[in-house]
């Protein structure tokens, strides 16, 4: 059965918002982050109405709600993706999270000798922190190539370098080419070839492949899986770290202080067991409140039939663009994995020109490095367009997209 | 009496840019003036050729490549030499540029950036421009101011 658009865009109050000109919004930024359906709001404006209190400590009526909307937050959030509550850390974001593998785990299980292995295809929140920690440690950093021709990464690559790694770190849908990567391919090598025949340490970015398939973590196989919950119609600010406990057990805390805290004496301190031990201060309490919503609201979907509408939808877009002179497509929308990104530049007309232009018609786009340098400079631009769909676009608005593009090119090119 | 109104007042603009003000009030809407501001990317006074763009002159913040540099002609009148890859961006050069040109460096380090506001190219103006835009503008200011300094 297919998606009731109608209905779906009707939980989605900004989408009816009009801009200058009286031009209706096309929001197609949704790469950057979800719009919120109105129960998300509403779960945070109820939490705040009614039960705004800090969790875990006070016994008054107040906290026991905070806390039992909070943890039963994580119970549902992580059930989502296939994994006990005890598996789900929350954290700022994708960028966090990642950075909690790297200061909590890989500084107090990897020391010099060890390999990293990532890819040109990354954030740069899943290569910076390996640097700051190449750089402590002495850990070695290696990065499989993106195969200029396909645009996917080179497997055979991937294959000879995974043998030296200990931890592998690898997106699984690109921000930047919509490209899914064959993850579950990446996790069976590096168990049975990684670290030498051992089995390597996988970390998965699925930050940007939540809004578009449902993960099981557990049937995935990998060690770590950071992702965020505004890129899902979820809050910003919270995200979430996935970990096997028994993986959980051997990190150490890299924010410490509140919430984190079993006791302090003026002598030291001792931490709280699972994931608390990694959820510093007062947590992001309204947040995981939306967030619980998003996945309650999603969990009415069918995310394959969610997954086949975005996919077109970029699909055909990218095939219309591609017959506008001067317009070039990064990127792979002939698989039928790929997801609602759609990244573009003109001959002549600068990308940033291009999304103010857009603009001025009402179609929200993004331009920039995409926080890929290392992708861009493999695909030989410094950045490019993007247009990103979800699950509430339509047909229309590729349409009406497609024909401004035309419009301005026409005009500007 | 209201900010935009105020700031509108004609002795506040030297009467190039003032002319140029006028110009982009009179567009019918954002679409016209990006067309507008674009048309004013190719008429630099004194564009700064891509082999002259190095890492002193280059205006930091801006998420475009954008390059600027000052200098007096034989007058002693201000000028502005500049180029960046995109043409938004060039454009407020330009118009700033020819706003500018020729006038005593004292004049110059006086004049306020809310020129673009006057345009009604704010919205044109992301925070990561804007603040490219300021340092380009507070850049040009305090070298007017230097050059006045010295005179």
């Amino acid at each position: 059965m297919g998606l009731d658009l109608d209905a779906i865009r009707a939980d989605f109050p900004i989408l009816s918002r009009m801009m200058e000109g009286g031009r209706p919004l096309v929001y197609l930024d949704n790469a950057a982050t979800t719009q919120k359906p109105k129960q998300v709001i509403e779960a945070m404006n109820s939490y705040y109405e009614n039960s705004n209190s800090n969790v875990h400590r006070a016994v008054h009526t107040l906290a026991g709600e905070a806390t039992e909307g909070y943890e039963s937050a994580r119970t549902e959030i992580a059930s989502y993706f296939g994994a006990p509550r005890d598996h789900l850390i929350f954290t700022s974001g994708t960028t966090e999270a990642i950075n909690l593998v790297a200061y909590g785990w890989a500084r107090a299980n990897l020391s010099k000798g060890d390999v990293i292995l990532t890819t040109e295809m990354e954030h740069h929140a899943d290569i910076v922190p390996w640097q700051i920690l190449s750089k402590e440690r002495g850990i070695e950093i290696r990065y499989i190539p993106l195969e200029r021709d396909t645009l996917t990464l080179d497997m055979d690559a991937f294959e000879i370098g995974v043998k030296d790694a200990s931890l592998v770190c690898v997106v699984h849908t690109s921000n930047v080419l919509g490209v899914r990567n064959n993850v579950e391919q990446i996790i069976e090598l590096s168990k049975t070839s990684g670290n030498h025949g051992k089995g390597a340490f996988v970390m998965i970015d699925a930050a940007q492949a939540a809004p578009h398939e449902r993960i099981n973590f557990i049937e995935l196989g990998c060690d770590f899986m950071a992702l965020s919950s505004h890129k899902m119609g979820g809050p910003t600010g919270i995200g979430g770290l996935f970990v096997k406990p028994e993986i959980m057990e051997t990190m150490d805390p890299f924010i410490s202080g509140g919430d984190m805290i079993e006791t302090v004496t003026l002598e030291g301190s001792t931490f709280q067991k699972g994931p608390q031990k990694f959820e510093a201060g007062t947590p992001r309490i309204a947040e995981a409140f939306g967030w619980h919503a998003a996945v309650k609201w999603l969990s009415q979907l069918d995310m394959q039939v969610i997954h086949e509408h975005v996919s077109n939808l970029a699909r055909k877009t990218a095939e219309k663009m591609s017959s506008i002179p001067g317009i070039k497509i990064y990127g792979r929308h002939d698989l039928n994995t790929c997801s609602g990104v759609v990244s573009f530049l003109h001959e002549s007309i600068h990308a940033e020109d291009l999304a103010h232009l857009l603009d001025s018609g009402g179609f929200a786009v993004r331009t920039g490095h995409h926080c890929a340098q290392p992708l861009m400079e493999a695909l030989g631009v410094s950045s490019t367009a993007r247009v990103s769909f979800w699950l509430y676009n339509t047909e229309e608005e590729s349409e009406a997209f497609i024909e401004h593009l035309t419009s301005i090119v026409q005009r500007f090119g | 009496m209201n900010q935009k109104k105020k700031r509108g007042n004609m002795s506040d603009w030297p009467h190039p840019l003032q002319e140029i003000i006028d110009e982009f009030k009179e567009c019918f809407d954002r679409m016209e003036r990006l067309e507008l501001l674009f048309e004013y990317a190719n008429k630099l006074p004194h564009e700064l050729e891509t082999k002259d763009w190095t890492d002193e002159n280059r205006v930091r913040g801006c998420q475009s490549e954008a390059h600027v540099e000052c200098t007096i002609d034989e007058k002693g009148g201000f000028q502005l030499h500049g180029a960046a890859d995109a043409n938004l961006v060039q454009g407020l050069i330009a118009i700033l540029a020819i706003g500018v040109d020729g006038l005593p460096p004292s004049t110059v380090a006086k004049i306020k950036p809310d020129f673009v506001e006057e345009m009604d190219m704010k919205a044109s103006l992301t925070p990561s421009r804007a603040n490219g835009f300021m340092n380009m503008f507070e850049m040009i200011r305090q070298t007017a101011q230097k050059m006045s300094d010295e005179r």
